[in-house]
């Protein structure tokens, strides 16, 4: 198992590099100063010229990346351009209620997605499995945005059952933080349920169609053993490939429904950053994403050699 | 629809035609939307009953009405106009997008993927660092980059949808790079770019219409969204996500807002996907609808009962005795049709019965029928199957699950496939004694190592720990017969348990399946296509065809003179000794799908001594020897040997 | 030291401990919420709203009593003789950090003020300097009647010396009020906290444990916030969230003393971004062109009057005659249109922050009727004030608190050097004088009729369109409506922090 680790280790090290240079080059590419954005037109031409020398600016642009790049992993990702708010520190305040979101939604989405697959996949063409299909399908062209606005109109502002808007972090109140965490991770989570179900659905189909379950059958061994340890195991291999790329659709997908129940997390930063300019801010948003997704993936591809020993390295 | 049901001629068959009905199904309501937006949005001007931005302040937030169908906004505006002319936008989006994804993805794509070495490495690595960025925060830098706005905002997306269309591209050029034709056009010294155009176009334009529909799906949800909150089409302008936008600050005021748009995303997208699922399915599968021709059940139901066979002759010793067994089969929920008719056999105490025939003729849907494993499309109909004077036909799942293993179990065909890839073996095999000897673990696990060693393999407590993956096909089907044995069955079911092996491999096994029937005494099923290995493990043979015997006889009688001429066949196929590759070449013609049985001798439409008279049912008939056939007495077939 | 006194001084120091507790022991918590997000906690630098982010830790030398008066603060008295401002400055009171405040300090602050010339109330000061320990000095360039006025605010705001050195001073703010902020307890983006201020030199006034300054600029989250409790106050603008509050059991509404005047402003007069813009013929049309009643009723949910100059009624520089100067009329303004030398329109960009967005949408289905399209471009909520004062957009939207002078409107909009003029615009002859001749006398019987007459010369140049007085709302849950202690400040959003108690 450490083996894997260490190998997908050394193999993302390359791509988080690849990432850090699109991200410091492409948000170089930004078409505004830097220094107007800081300044404003309050300051003088000297103002602007020491400035523009204190942030190392008039470096070439190879000089400022290893030098950004040099702090970066170091945990220091910069200043915001329009406050003293450290990067890092501001990322790192937000991560905790995005994670939160993409977790809570990454469950939903699992445990439905997975209940209504296996289900439709045990009788094929049965009412259930039509049932479940057809809501898969519909599930992938739903907006979680718009669900979200449909689910907070019913259950928060109708039903008062939970908070329209608004994150209560979990150490504050684990109950709170489930209140106001349910609505926004069954909005999230409903697209993702459903390409999930589609792949349990046919992972599943085809692995009960497999000689070993007829041969697990033939041994005497019970229809739900069967199902539950023999098939769902294999079942599960290709499902945990389609959960990491998942896990970063929910990723990408939370920055938008914690606009719609206002929560502030990296999404809320991302946009602003995103018009204000903030090109620090962006930088280190982007690469603290790829390290989340570079996580999720290791993670999944450790449970991959557990499901699969084929893939475990010998 | 296929040539083969047209040339059939015959009406389409019932599955078929529920095929093509569920395929009508979607992609007409689809396809007929997706055109009516297509006009909405080209006609809106037309259309909309109102100027979308015209606003009527005093008569904002009304719900709907005979005036505004739709209602009207927080600035009065009218709701169903400003969805008219959102579709317009939404078109122009899922165009804009899409075709700068084409243009930016597939000529790169195809580019990388031709020239390869380190442009092809370089660019995939900046596409993977691409794709591990969540996709709206590619799009978010992008539109920061660029600035808000609707085509801005499309390009982003098209940018960043445009790594798909790239990775497709490469991968149909990297694999029609292989393909001869391009490499002799090379030597031919025809320049690069005519042979991508010539060659690797017509490839790729199905994979592509498939991934557009999925991209123009993706699109309009991300449209959507970056309207949503605020990066896409920019106020007043309509688009259906910033309809949405407006909606969600009037929610408490009139939630009916936020309803028109939402389900116009939701249709739009939705039809859109449907039809990428069925583009997808006809291009993946070659538009193969209805190949399976399949006749009602009805026909043979009465036919059995038309021509009775004598009674099978009784034994003594017997542990198993099938008798008029019938198995139907329904595959895909169409109409169940026959695999099984009139089967009568039986099995004597620690005897070996090889059950012969062409693959196609029913032997393995025999041994499943007998575990009643035949599965969801298939059920008998008829006759009994007594295992040690108990009617397995007539327990219950319950029950019969406590048979199978216990007192029957089945050794498969591929033991790299049989055995679960997920589990050591030697886990596979103390699960069984737990579950059905309730051994306790670690007395199972002992067991099972004691079971493994005894199947010849040495170092077993090691190779118990091992995962089918690890161990040849000779050693995993030895496991597979271990664990089949684990409970000492009475009947061991073998499926052709040494086609998948080496021709080495093949006589341990069958030396391995005698030592253990000495030591065991259980009864073997031995169903196998080859002759030539029934002859060396068998004490009698049953030759199956289409469904149903033939012929049976013990082993040296059948090989000194088979008496159907079926059997004759197979024997004339099958040399003596150890063959391979046995396709049985000699008998011209292939066995008939179940539901296209020739009425009358199922083997007359390739019998060289056919006759009139055949096209009637023919019984299965004799003494010690059965024989299903009119001539039997007549015709001398020789023997194979 | 003989041990009876040591004895003698140790229990009078408990004694007074005691006391003091027993006087004033702050309890509970009060959460405020602000729609504006915080940018800087820099009073000087900062430009907009979101004055609540300051009061806390900060005070003025002077503030609005609640009559509208100017009362002294951290000043004791102060004396105006020409262009020279003395100010005598209370004595004893020291910053949270332990630092002194004295003239120095004091003329240190508005100096630095006047160079980062961010502040329009400090726009008429030369500099200031120390007169003794507890007095100092401004020198104005300019006769400057409102300089009191502007010290009751952001300008008069006195930070201590080492916030002023700090680089991050927009997040660590150090001053001498009742408060002072936990950067530790606060969540950037979220929430701003405050606790009591161990120095403080009024204690008594020290009510809370605890002060919250939430930052929720979505009006919904922010409603939500108040039903939920989340939150006891927080201020809105005439949107259909404050309807819903007006309407909501349990839930009030608060019109507070002064408005906010919302208006267009043609930055671009000149026509170098947007040539039209140049052509009074085009400005008035815009003008002519805006349904006002309307507007009122369905976007600021009939919460607004309609507005046809800076001051609202009441006000001493109101001119009732100016009622409708440019009152809807769609003919009109098509007839105006026509007239310039834009006939067939033209199209220019509108900056945008969410609360404003309604309106503008508003605005834009107005512009369209004749002709003008107008784009609207979204800016980052809290950025819209400093994007304005850039020559990014020819045009831009804003809130006048009416409350302020009006010689403030020719600071904002008219002079050449003017915070909103980031064209640089020459202000006509008239506009120009008439801002100068309301400098001269401090009376406002004088200083009345000659802003009546600047308004009535900015209707007729049209550059800027006033379209909507609203009151400065605050939405307060029932409990801190029963409070005693809950005072608004004077022409602001925000609630007097002094004696301020928690709800019960």
């Amino acid at each position: 198992m450490l083996r894997l680790v260490v190998q997908r280790l050394l193999a993302v090290a390359p791509l988080l590099f690849i990432v850090s240079v699109i991200a410091f080059s492409f948000t170089s590419l930004l078409p505004s100063d830097p220094v107007d954005l800081i300044l404003g037109d309050t300051g003088t031409e000297e103002q602007h010229e020491m400035l523009r020398e204190r942030m190392g600016l008039n470096e070439p642009i190879h000089v400022r990346y290893f030098e950004w790049l040099g702090r970066a992993v170091q945990g220091d990702l910069g200043t915001s351009y329009f406050n003293s708010v450290s990067v890092a520190g501001a990322v790192m305040q937000r991560l905790p209620v995005t994670l939160s979101l993409t977790a809570a939604s990454a469950f939903i989405a699992i445990v439905v997605g997975f209940a209504a697959g296996v289900a439709a996949a045990l009788r094929p063409r049965s009412l259930v499995d039509r049932l479940a299909t057809l809501g898969a399908t519909f599930g992938q062209a739903v907006p979680n945005f718009w669900f979200g606005l449909l689910l907070a109109a019913v259950f928060a502002v109708w039903l008062r059952w939970f908070p329209a808007t608004g994150f209560t972090p979990l150490t504050t109140s684990p109950w709170e933080w489930l209140r106001s965490i349910t609505l926004p991770a069954i909005a999230l989570g409903l697209s993702s349920s459903a390409a999930i179900a589609r792949q349990v659905r046919s992972a599943m189909v085809g692995v009960l169609q497999q000689d070993y379950i007829r041969a697990a059958r033939a041994q005497g061994l019970s229809r739900r053993r069967v199902i539950f340890k023999h098939a769902l195991k294999n079942g599960l291999v290709p499902v945990v490939a389609v959960l990491s790329f998942q896990i970063t659709v929910l990723l990408g997908g939370a920055l938008i429904v914690e606009q719609v129940f206002v929560i502030n997390g990296l999404g809320t930063l991302a946009i602003a950053a995103v018009r204000q300019q903030d090109i620090p801010m962006i930088q280190g948003l982007v690469l603290v994403m790829v390290g989340l997704v570079v996580a999720v993936q290791l993670v999944t591809d450790i449970l991959y050699g557990y499901l699969n020993p084929k893939a475990r390295p010998s | 629809m296929s040539g083969q049901s047209q040339k059939a001629g015959g009406p389409l068959s019932g599955r078929a035609r529920a095929r093509r009905l569920s395929f009508y199904a979607i992609t007409l309501p689809a396809t007929s939307f997706l055109a009516l937006l297509v006009v909405v949005a080209l006609g809106a001007d037309w259309i909309a009953p109102y100027d979308a931005l015209k606003q009527n302040l005093l008569h904002a937030l009304q719900g709907p009405s005979a005036a505004h169908w739709l209602g009207t906004d927080d600035l009065g505006r009218d709701v169903l106009s400003r969805l008219i002319v959102g579709c317009r936008i939404a078109l122009i989006a899922a165009a804009e997008a899409t075709s700068v994804a084409i243009l930016l993805g597939v000529p790169l794509g195809l580019w990388i993927g031709y020239r390869g070495g380190w442009w092809d490495w370089a660019v995939m690595r900046v596409v993977e660092a691409i794709m591990s960025i969540p996709g709206i925060m590619v799009a978010i830098v992008i539109i920061a980059i660029l600035g808000p706005g609707l085509h801005r905002a499309m390009i982003a997306l098209g940018i960043l949808f445009s790594t798909s269309f790239l990775r497709l591209a490469r991968g149909v050029v990297l694999s029609e790079r292989e393909e001869t034709y391009v490499k002799s056009a090379r030597v031919i010294g025809a320049p690069d770019r005519r042979i991508l155009l010539r060659h690797i176009f017509p490839n790729i334009a199905p994979p592509l219409i498939v991934q557009l529909t999925l991209t123009v799906g993706a699109v309009l949800l991300a449209e959507a969204g970056l309207s949503f909150i605020g990066l896409g089409v920019q106020p007043p302008n309509a688009s259906w996500g910033t309809m949405l936008n407006t909606a969600a600050s009037f929610m408490e005021l009139n939630w009916f807002l936020a309803i028109p748009p939402g389900v116009a995303i939701v249709l739009t997208v939705l039809s859109v996907n449907l039809l990428g699922d069925v583009l997808r399915d006809s291009i993946g599968r070659g538009i193969a609808v209805g190949v399976s021709p399949a006749a009602p059940s009805a026909r043979f139901d009465a036919e059995a009962s038309s021509a009775p066979s004598a009674p099978l002759p009784a034994r003594g010793d017997e542990v198993l005795r099938v008798e008029g067994l019938q198995v139907v089969v329904s595959p895909s929920g169409g109409p169940e049709a026959p695999v099984l008719t009139e089967l009568t056999f039986s099995i004597a105490r620690g005897e070996t019965l090889g059950l012969v025939g062409e693959s196609g003729s029913g032997k393995t849907i025999t041994g499943l029928a007998i575990l009643d494993l035949i599965g969801a499309a298939g059920r008998s109909t008829h006759g009994s199957i007594v295992l040690d004077g108990t009617d397995l036909r007539s327990l219950s799942e319950p029950q019969m699950q406590a048979v199978r293993g216990n007192n029957v179990a089945m050794v498969f065909q591929d033991p790299t496939t049989s055995l679960n890839p997920a589990f050591t073996v030697g886990d596979q095999i103390a699960e069984v004694l737990q579950a059905k000897l309730r051994l306790s673990r670690k007395a199972a696990w002992a067991r099972a190592v004691e079971l493994i060693d005894r199947v010849g393999i040495p170092r077993p407590a090691e190779r118990a720990k091992a995962y089918v993956h690890e161990l040849s096909g000779g050693m995993a089907q030895r496991i597979a017969i271990a664990r089949a044995l684990s409970c000492n069955p009475k009947l061991l079911i073998a499926d052709e348990p040494t086609t998948a092996l080496d021709v080495t491999v093949q006589q341990e096994i069958l030396d391995l399946f005698r030592d253990l029937q000495g030591e065991f005494g259980m009864a073997i099923l031995f169903v196998t296509h080859d002759l030539a290995v029934a002859a060396h493990i068998c004490d009698r043979i049953a030759v199956m065809y289409a469904g149903e015997i033939v012929e049976v006889a013990p082993v040296d009688d059948l090989f000194a003179k088979p008496l159907h001429p079926y059997a004759a066949g197979l024997l004339a196929a099958s040399p003596h000794g150890a063959s391979r590759n046995p396709p049985l070449p000699t008998i011209a013609g292939t066995v008939p799908r179940p539901g296209a049985w020739p009425a009358g001798c199922r083997f007359s439409d390739r019998c060289a001594y056919r006759r009139e008279s055949c096209g009637r049912r023919v019984p299965l008939t004799g003494g010690s020897r059965l024989v299903r056939c009119l001539r039997a007495d007549e015709l001398d077939l020789g023997s194979a040997s | 030291m003989k041990p009876w006194i040591k004895t003698a001084i140790a229990a009078i120091a408990a004694a007074g401990l005691a006391a003091t507790i027993a006087a004033a022991e702050p309890t509970g918590v009060f959460k405020y919420a602000e729609q504006v997000k915080l940018i800087t906690m820099d009073p000087q630098q900062q430009s907009g709203s979101g004055v609540p982010y300051l009061r806390p830790v900060y005070e003025s030398l002077f503030e609005k009593a609640p009559d509208g008066k100017n009362a002294p603060l951290l000043a004791t008295g102060y004396e105006i003789d020409g262009l020279n401002v003395t100010i005598t400055l209370r004595q004893g009171v020291t910053f949270s950090n332990g630092e002194p405040f004295n003239a120095q300090v004091a003329a240190d602050n508005i100096n630095r003020g006047v160079k980062l010339a961010v502040i329009e109330g400090l726009k008429t000061v030369e500099s200031a300097e120390v007169v003794d320990e507890h007095t100092f000095r401004i020198k104005l360039k300019e006769a400057d009647p409102a300089i009191i006025d502007s010290l009751c605010f952001t300008g008069g705001m006195m930070l201590a010396p080492a916030a002023m050195a700090d680089p991050a001073i927009d997040r660590n703010p150090i001053g001498t009020g009742p408060y002072v902020h936990s950067k530790d307890a606060s969540r950037e983006g979220e929430v701003q906290v405050y606790t009591p201020n161990p120095t403080y030199w009024d204690k008594d006034k020290i009510g809370l444990a605890r002060y919250e300054v939430w930052e929720i600029p979505d009006d919904t989250a922010r409603l939500n916030a108040l039903k939920t409790g989340q939150i006891d106050a927080g201020n809105w603008l005439a949107n259909p969230q404050s309807a819903i509050i007006e309407r909501s059991p349990g839930l009030k509404l608060i019109r507070n003393t002064g408005g906010l005047n919302y208006h267009v402003i043609i930055s671009d007069r000149d026509g170098t971004m947007v040539p039209a813009f140049a052509d009074l013929n085009v400005r008035l049309a815009m003008a002519h062109a805006i349904d006002r009643t309307a507007f009122g009723k369905a976007i600021l949910f009939g919460l607004a009057d309609n507005s046809y100059q800076p001051y609202a009624k009441g006000n001493w520089a109101y001119d009732p005659d100016l009622e409708g100067v440019y009152a809807y009329d769609l003919a009109k303004a098509k007839e105006y249109m026509a007239k310039s030398a834009f006939p067939d329109g033209f199209t220019f960009d509108m900056p945008s922050i969410p609360i404003y967005q309604s309106r503008l949408e508003a605005l834009a289905g107005f512009f369209s009727e004749i002709g003008v399209t107008m784009n609207i471009a979204p800016v980052e909520p809290g950025t819209l004030a400093r994007r304005s004062r850039t020559t990014d957009f020819a045009a831009t939207n804003l809130v006048w608190n009416t409350n302020t002078d009006p010689k403030f409107v020719a600071l904002r909009y008219i002079y050449e050097n003017a915070a909103y003029n980031p064209f640089k615009v020459k202000p006509s002859d008239e506009l120009l004088s008439l801002a100068k001749a309301g400098l001269e006398s401090p009376e406002i019987s004088v200083r009345g009729p000659i802003y009546q007459k600047m308004a009535a010369q900015l209707a007729k140049e049209a550059f800027l369109i006033f379209v909507a007085n609203s009151p400065i709302l605050i939405g307060v849950s029932e409990a801190t409506g029963a409070n005693p202690t809950v005072v608004y400040r004077y022409g602001e959003d925000s609630i007097n922090l002094r004696g301020l108690k928690a709800n019960q």
